[in-house]
Order: structure tokens, then sequence, then C-alpha cells
């Protein structure tokens, strides 16, 4: 699924449409099968085969296996469904956060959070 | 008839629930937010209503993409956490106000809304969060609920005006419920964050602070906005804030506003509550 530059009419921000939701429907699906703990259990045992029973293509494995957020997002994985891999895995939203905007985590809670740190 | 007795805004960040739950509620990070609630909390116990109705949305825990509800609204006994990915949380579960709810979708109906009927359904931090930040943590809830859950995800999501719209209906609902019931709404989400693209962070104080004073004096200039000024102005995930038209739409023209908090960053969010009531029904102890 490409993403044709300046499709989003506010910079930077991703609606989640059809376009995405269609693109990004294997790994949501795959994402939201983590709240059950049978699931999260099979994730934590054999992470690519947990992801295999969800069919997701090459591209969206290496993305999901790398903890590519942006890279999640861009082929159409919504947040609040690839967050619960941090149930699994964790990490920060704010480091979610900070990798998206490509800003080291201090930075990011200090320029765009506004946090003294 | 049953009364409406107040409009409570709040937000619902998943963050609060999970930092009460590990205890962190008198730490520097969180203390000034929590504490900012605390007059809210006394509004309720003072005008102890009987029924909460409360918007939210569901994120990705209760409904899947494969089918999504653009309003849903619960007739349901019981209301119990939902497993988001850390397990259900430790909360008692929500009763429902069912009769209420099942009189509300019928006045729906006859009033050109349509929404989904949700007799079975588990509910996530959108609604769990608010009811702790005005009830705090007691061992049974002391009000039962009445969810409508609104899609702020999945594109297309609601016009704001729909959702003024729907607070209209919702409060010739209360009125015309034949019981002495005494009812409050909430309005959850919000205020600015971004989780998602490259302006993840984005927050918005200023506009914040805006809409915490739109929300009371000037509702129309809010249901009248686009669904992508809300986004801009607030965030991707900010732009749920649209639901608090719901709440306010059930309101008088003119509101009185007895508290208001605003607090930033909570995680990633701007985060703020208000208490309203109707300006020709207020409770005079503090009217003056
Ligand atoms: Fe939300």
């Amino acid at each position: 699924m490409e993403e044709k530059p300046g499709q989003d009419r506010i910079p930077d921000t991703p609606l989640f449409d059809r376009k995405r939701s269609l693109g990004g429907y294997r790994i949501n699906k795959m994402a939201m099968g983590l709240s059950k703990p049978e699931n999260r259990e099979a994730f934590k045992q054999d992470e690519s085969a947990y992801l295999d029973r969800f069919g997701l293509t090459p591209e969206e494995k290496e993305a999901v296996m790398t903890r590519n957020w942006r890279e999640m997002v861009r082929l159409g994985g919504n947040l609040f469904f690839i967050l619960k891999i941090s149930a699994v895995d964790p990490v920060r939203i704010t480091e979610i956060g900070a990798h998206q905007a490509g800003m080291d985590h201090d930075d990011f809670l200090r320029n765009r959070l506004g946090k003294k740190v | 008839m049953a009364k409406l007795i107040g409009g409570l805004g709040t937000s619902h960040v998943p963050s609060i629930g999970a930092a009460i739950d590990k205890g962190l509620r008198d730490t520097p990070d969180w203390k000034p937010f929590f504490d900012g609630y605390i007059p809210g909390q006394e509004w309720v116990k003072e005008h102890k209503p009987d029924v909460a109705v409360v918007i939210f949305n569901d994120h990705g825990n209760s409904f899947f993409l494969d089918k999504v509800p653009t309003f849903a609204v619960g007739c349901a006994e019981e209301y119990r956490p939902v497993d988001e990915g850390w397990g259900p949380r430790a909360i008692p579960p929500f009763k429902g106000a069912v009769d209420f709810s099942w009189h509300f979708i019928d006045t729906l109906i006859e009033s050109r809304f349509d929404p989904m009927i949700c007799q079975e359904i588990e509910v996530d931090h959108g609604i769990q969060v608010p009811m702790e930040l005005f009830w705090g943590r007691p061992a049974e809830w002391p009000v039962r609920v009445v969810p409508i859950f609104v899609n702020v995800i999945q594109y297309p999501i609601p016009l704001p005006s729909r959702c003024y719209e729907m607070g209209r209906v919702l409060r010739q609902a209360i009125e015309s419920y034949p019981t002495d019931e005494r009812f409050v709404i909430l309005g959850t989400g919000g205020l600015s964050h971004q989780l998602q693209g490259a302006r993840a962070g984005f927050v918005n104080p200023q506009a914040d602070q805006a809409f915490l004073n739109d929300i009371a004096t000037d509702p129309e200039k809010l249901a009248s906005m686009s669904r992508e000024q809300y986004v801009e102005l607030f965030g991707s995930e900010g732009a749920e804030l649209m639901m608090w038209l719901v709440m306010r739409g059930a309101m008088d023209r003119d509101v009185v506003v007895r508290h208001k908090h605003y607090f930033v960053p909570a995680s990633m969010t701007g985060a703020g509550m208000i208490v309203m009531e109707n300006k020709a029904t207020a409770s005079p102890a503090v009217a003056a």
C-alpha cells in the first residue's frame, strides 16, 4: 500500500480512512488478537508463527518484528490496535510517539509535550 | 419525570487508570492532575445522581474493524471491564440503567437516530476512567450507567453537529422518563492529543482552554466546526472531543460552570474537566 505524499490534508496526520483501514486490516486484526491471554502467550512463544496466522505480508511482518511503529502506521496499523503489542513487549506510549516524530525521547517530552525533563 | 442535574466533561486517558492502579496518584507527575478533580468529586457527592449517561468511544477493545457502529447504546444489566491487552482491570462492573436505556433507544429511533443496540458488551477505559475520576474507587458504583459509544476512529466518523443533535434527543428522553431519578451526562475524551504520524505528541493548550470556555458559552460554534477543524486544532485523536457535544446538546443554552480544571500533559494528552448545571435549575447553594 503506497502512500501518496500530500494526500493527508493536515500535515503529518494520518487519518484512519478507508484506504488505511483496508491496507492495515491484517496488522490490526493480529494486534486485536492480543486482547486474549492465549494469543499473548502465543506471540511471546513464537512471534513469527503468531504473525503468520494472520497472513501478514513480509513487509508487515518486518515492521512488527522490528517494532517499527512509524512503518506499522504507514502500512495502515492503527495505534489503538498496535499498542496492544506493548502489553506483550513493554514500551511507553511516549516512546512510540517519539519514534514516529523521529525525535529523541527526552527531546519529544520537552518539545512536543512541554515537560520539564 | 426524571431530571437532568448536570453536565460533566472529562478526559479519559488510559494512563490515568494505570496511574491509579500503580498507586501513582500522589507522585509529582500526577498529583496536580488528580487534585484538580476533587471539586468535581465533591459536586457528585453533594448532588447524588442516580444515573450517569456516559458518552465515549471504544478504542479497539469492544469493537474491532469488522463491525463499526457510528453510534451504539448499551442496554445491558452489567458492563464488565474489557481486556485491553493487560487483562481486565480490577474495578467493579458497572450496573446498567436498563429500562432508561431502552427508553432512550426508542426516543432516538423516533427522532430518526438509528443506533446499534448492545445488550451484552464489555467496556474499556473510555468509560472506566471518567467514572473513577468522578466517583473514585468504590466497592460498588453508586450510580447506574447508560453507555453511548461513538465511532471516532474509523472514518467516516460522525459530524460534530450530529453529536450535538443527539444530545437534544437525550434531553428529551430524560424529561419524558416517568421516574424521579436524577441524571448526569458525561461527555468524555480529549482534549488535544495525537498518537499517530509524524505530528504525534501534538498538544494545543490554547485551543483546549478555549474549548473549555466555549463548551459552556458558545456550544453552537463548536457544533458547527468540521471534523477536519477538530483534527487540526486538537490532533487526530483529540478530535474525539466532539463527543462532549452530546452532553452539551442535552443542556440549556445558558449554563453555570461549577468547576473547571486543565492539566497538560497527562501522558500525551491535554486533560480537562468541567462541571456545568443548567442556569434555570442550578442548585441554589452555590448559585450566588
Ligand atoms: Fe478516546
